[in-house]
């Protein structure tokens, strides 16, 4: 995830952004910038150095306007970035230790440390070197130094003067001398004379006399009338400087002098006086001058430049120390803000990878798999990176491992959960009862129908088998699921007879054996299946077959025998009448009873080959409230409730059948009943099992439990008339309509026949419960 | 050794800070001229002396500003002019070249050797003609404001930006 790079010293977060500009490296992470800006540094500091070497050889005013001040503006440049970088660094400090980053505290001490153990040792030298700077400034203006320029100066200065004032003097008194002479038109042999004696005397080299003529502004304009110069003063004479003199003295201007620096390296000291008349009017000017050797001129000079240049050094004391102390503090203040750059410098690059390495850690905890953190160095901390990144890799590829087992595994969960909500489905739907037992012999699974058969509750699954199973008539199941399995036979099927309800249930008895993985066996199962109905359709069949035959075989010789008994009858209707009498007497038995063997016969194969029923949907009450009213003042002593249902919806049935199950049952309530008591004809509606449910209950006498079973078998009849056929019938006519007829006590007294038949659509096929 | 440091230190700091002086400014309009006057204190020139006496070119700049007050922001300035007074004493000939500058160009120069003639060719300047009234409104008020500063520095100030050594200001209502 690299994305920039190069020998940084700087870790940032791989963060896969393509598109993104390459982002600009800090200052700090850039070496040949560092190395530049130390060079930059160094130049600078040499040519402060160079510069302070040179300090006393430039000007003062240079120092003190342009050093100094430049020095001071990097001293406070130099500060306020020092300030700013000490207060960037706290603010960041606290900001990051109120966010809880790690490192926060080490950063912080460690640029204390570092601006600590420079702090102290700068200031001192900063302070010692003050002193020293001060020591050294207040040698150079001693007294005696001061005393001896300050001499010099003035033997140069009053040496001048004397000069100066001699050569003013000499002047004045030549320019007195010439008031009587007409310089516009006297010889100028005799002004020549006049002067000349001050140039043969050597108090003046150059002696000039001009007179005043009326110039065109007014002003007098001195014009040139005679000059005398000694021998040395012929290669200096300068007339323009004379003239400027002249003209100065001549408009007024007092202390009319001058000095006038030689090219050969003496120097003129000029002075002018003007002549005027007795009456005052001026008429002229003289001009004077003294020629300096250039040796005494170049020394008074240097008397006077050096009494100047230590004046003015004097005079620059505090800017000069100024500049010294600035240099030291600038130096000062760059080891301070290089040690607290330095050791930003050093806390971030020891501090900084680390910190991304714990916000690379905190990613990877918080599942960003795919976090990595750029390596940029070759150092150890480029080392603790990639192992961090390889770490990183390693964290993915298990998680995706995982993720893919995961998902595998929910994948086989959800199949396994689905097969057991189907087997729960099923376990919880089929009629067979279903029981698991563990190998500790404890109840695992105990489906409804198990329930139900066995007559326990949900509560028996995970209570040992053998407390369940204790009681009579489940001990067979219980010496069933503790049997010792014997590998290869298993265990034997059995068939049990439990009474519920007043009735005996049959119920076929297997047991399986559960294998672990290792063959090992981990528990049974033990199955139960309720075959009352199958043996009793069982013997309904073999029934049915009785009566086929029965009826077949009896059929046939029965015509034969009321023909003959009929023959005998009228053979012997001419007999006597004591014998026709016995034969009438007898063949009528006869063909009497062999009607009575008809009517039965007839009713057996009518059992034998009952039709299919031919159901139509039908108003179940409409139907009962038809078949009721056949009964209608028939009896007068039993009477005939109903007890509907609010509403019931259509049933598909064969109305004719139907009609002739409820006749029977109200034929044998009444019979039961002795022609004297109640019935109550109830109907009931189960949406929830689809079923309609028609009770015809009667206050009689009531039926024998043990007796209530045997009253649907053919030919078992409690009455002493009767083929024992129409219970027979009843339960299947209603086992056609794929319903049930049951038969229970009635509360308080009597008995309570329950036909149930399904309703709705798709009615249950015919035939669910065989009759 | 720290507390003269510091002591010197705080002196600059104080010279800087208590450096002002007061600036005697007079301003007449007449002839289409406004015609400013200054004078600045003595102590000025005392400072002044021993950086002319150690014959070090002195100036002594005067920034003259014609300003308008405007409510409560910045005043506007109209014009400016800068009046400069050199100095150059000759230690040898032990006498003052003295020049005097309006807007760069030469208004005056002289030599001297009187003191008291430099401290009145440097401490001001009479009524020079700085300004034309032809940006001025009628009946307007205005005030001249002169900020005074002196070259070469001879001080040290830890604050490398220079201040003024002498202000001061005067109004006036132009009426033409």
């Amino acid at each position: 995830m690299a994305s920039t790079p190069g020998p940084s010293t700087s870790l940032r977060p791989a963060v896969p952004a393509p598109a993104a500009p390459r982002p600009r490296r800090p200052f700090r992470d850039n070496p040949l910038q560092v190395l530049l800006g130390i060079f930059a540094l160094v130049l600078a500091l040499a040519g402060m150095m160079l510069l302070l070497n040179r300090s006393s050889q430039l000007a003062p005013d240079f120092l003190s306007e342009f050093v100094l001040y430049s020095l001071s503006v990097v001293d406070l440049t130099m500060l306020v970035g020092l300030v700013f970088v000490l207060a960037r660094s706290v603010i960041k400090m606290l900001v990051e230790r109120k966010r809880g980053l790690p490192f926060a505290r080490f950063r912080a001490k460690l640029v204390l440390l570092l601006l600590g153990m420079t702090l102290i040792p700068a200031v001192l030298v900063l302070l010692v070197g003050s002193q020293l700077i001060f020591n050294s400034v207040d040698r150079w203006f001693n007294q005696p130094m001061d005393e001896m320029l300050d001499s010099a100066q003035r033997i140069a200065s009053d040496y001048y003067h004397d000069r100066q004032r001699q050569v003013s003097d000499e002047t004045a008194r030549l320019a007195r001398n010439l008031a009587s002479a007409d310089l516009a038109t006297s010889d100028l042999r005799v002004v020549r004379d006049a002067v000349a004696g001050s140039v043969t005397d050597q108090r003046l080299t150059l002696v000039e006399v001009y007179r005043l003529a009326p110039g065109v502004d007014g002003l007098p304009q001195p014009m040139p009338v005679v000059d005398v110069a000694s021998a040395a003063a012929g290669r200096v004479k300068t007339r323009d400087t004379s003239e400027r003199l002249a003209a100065r003295a001549a408009s007024g201007q007092p202390d009319a002098w001058m000095r006038e620096p030689l090219d050969s390296g003496g120097e003129l000291i000029r002075a002018a006086a003007v002549v005027r008349r007795t009456d005052g009017s001026a008429t002229g000017v003289v001009v004077g001058s003294v020629q300096l050797t250039g040796e005494v001129a170049a020394r008074a000079r240097r008397m006077t430049k050096a009494y100047e240049s230590y004046t003015q050094l004097r005079v620059f004391k505090p800017a000069l120390t100024g500049v010294y102390l600035s240099f030291f503090l600038m130096v000062t203040l760059m080891i301070l803000v290089s040690a607290t750059w330095m050791g930003l410098y050093l806390a971030k690059r020891i501090t900084r990878p680390v910190q991304l390495l714990a916000a690379a850690a905190r990613e990877i905890g918080a599942g960003h798999f795919e976090h990595r953190v750029e390596r940029e160095t070759v150092d150890e901390f480029g080392s603790l990176v990639d192992s961090f990144n390889a770490m990183a890799d390693e964290l993915a590829a298990s998680r995706r491992a995982l993720e893919q087992s995961s998902a595998d595994l929910e994948r086989k969960h959800a199949e396994v959960e689905d097969r057991r909500r189907f087997t729960e489905a099923v376990l919880d739907r089929v009629a067979t009862g279903v029981i698991t037992i563990d190998a500790g012999g404890r109840i695992g699974i105990l489906n409804p129908a198990a329930a139900r058969l066995l007559g326990l509750d949900a509560g028996a699954a995970g209570r040992p088998a053998e407390d369940v199973f204790g009681n009579g008539e489940l001990k067979p199941l219980a010496e069933l699921a503790t049997a010792p399995y014997v590998a290869g036979k298993g265990w034997p099927a059995q068939e049990i007879v439990l009474t519920r309800g007043g009735r005996e249930v049959q119920l076929a008895l297997a047991a399986t054996p559960l294998h672990g993985d290792g063959r090992q066996l981990e528990g049974r199962v033990l199955v139960l299946d309720d075959i009352t109905p199958l043996i009793r359709a069982q013997k309904v069949a073999a029934w049915r077959e009785v009566a086929r035959r029965l009826a077949h075989e009896i059929k046939n010789p029965l015509t034969p025998i009321q023909l003959c008994a009929q023959r005998l009858q009228r053979q012997f209707s001419g007999a006597p009448a004591s014998v026709r009498e016995l034969v009438d007497e007898c063949t009528g038995t006869i063909v009497g009873e062999v009607e009575a063997l008809k009517t039965l016969v007839d009713e057996f194969s009518q059992f034998a080959r009952m039709p299919s029923p031919r159901r139509v949907p039908t108003d179940v009450h409409e139907l009962l409230t038809s078949t009721l009213g056949l009964y209608e003042g028939l009896f007068a002593h039993v009477r005939i409730e109903t007890l509907y249902a609010v509403s019931l919806p259509p049933v598909r049935l064969d109305p004719e059948q139907i009609r002739r199950v409820v006749i029977n049952l109200v034929d044998n309530a009444i019979e039961a009943l002795n022609q004297q008591g109640l019935i109550v004809v109830e109907t009931r509606h189960d949406a929830a099992d689809g079923a309609v449910r028609i009770i015809i209950a009667d206050d009689g006498p009531g039926i024998a439990p043990e007796e209530r079973d045997k009253l649907f078998m053919p030919y078992y009849s409690t009455k002493k008339r009767g083929s024992g056929l129409g219970l027979a019938i009843v339960r299947r006519i209603v086992a056609e309509h794929g319903g049930s007829v049951e038969v229970g006590a009635n509360e308080p007294r009597g008995t309570r026949f329950t036909i149930e038949l399904p309703c709705g659509e798709g009615d249950a096929p015919a035939g669910t419960e065989m009759a | 050794m720290p507390g003269r440091l510091l002591a010197i230190v705080l002196c600059a700091l104080l010279a800087e800070s208590g450096g002002d002086r007061a600036v005697d400014v007079g301003a007449v309009v007449r002839d289409g001229q406004v015609y400013v006057s200054s004078t600045v204190s003595d102590s000025l020139m005392r400072d002044l002396e021993e950086p002319i006496q150690a014959g070090l070119s002195t100036t002594i700049t005067y920034e003259a500003e014609l300003r308008q007050e405007v409510g409560i922001w910045f005043d506007r300035t109209i014009a400016r002019a800068t009046v400069a007074a050199s100095v150059q004493y000759d230690t040898l000939t032990r006498r003052y070249q003295l020049s005097r500058s309006v807007d760069g160009r030469l208004a005056d120069s002289k030599v001297s050797e009187d003191k008291a003639d430099v401290k009145r060719f440097a401490l001001g300047f009479d009524r020079l003609p700085l300004f034309s009234t032809g940006d001025l409104e009628p009946n307007a008020e205005y005030y001249v404001r002169v900020r005074v500063r002196t070259r070469p520095r001879v001080t040290f100030f830890f604050w490398p930006w220079g201040r003024d050594a002498a202000s001061g200001s005067a109004r006036f209502t132009f009426i033409p």
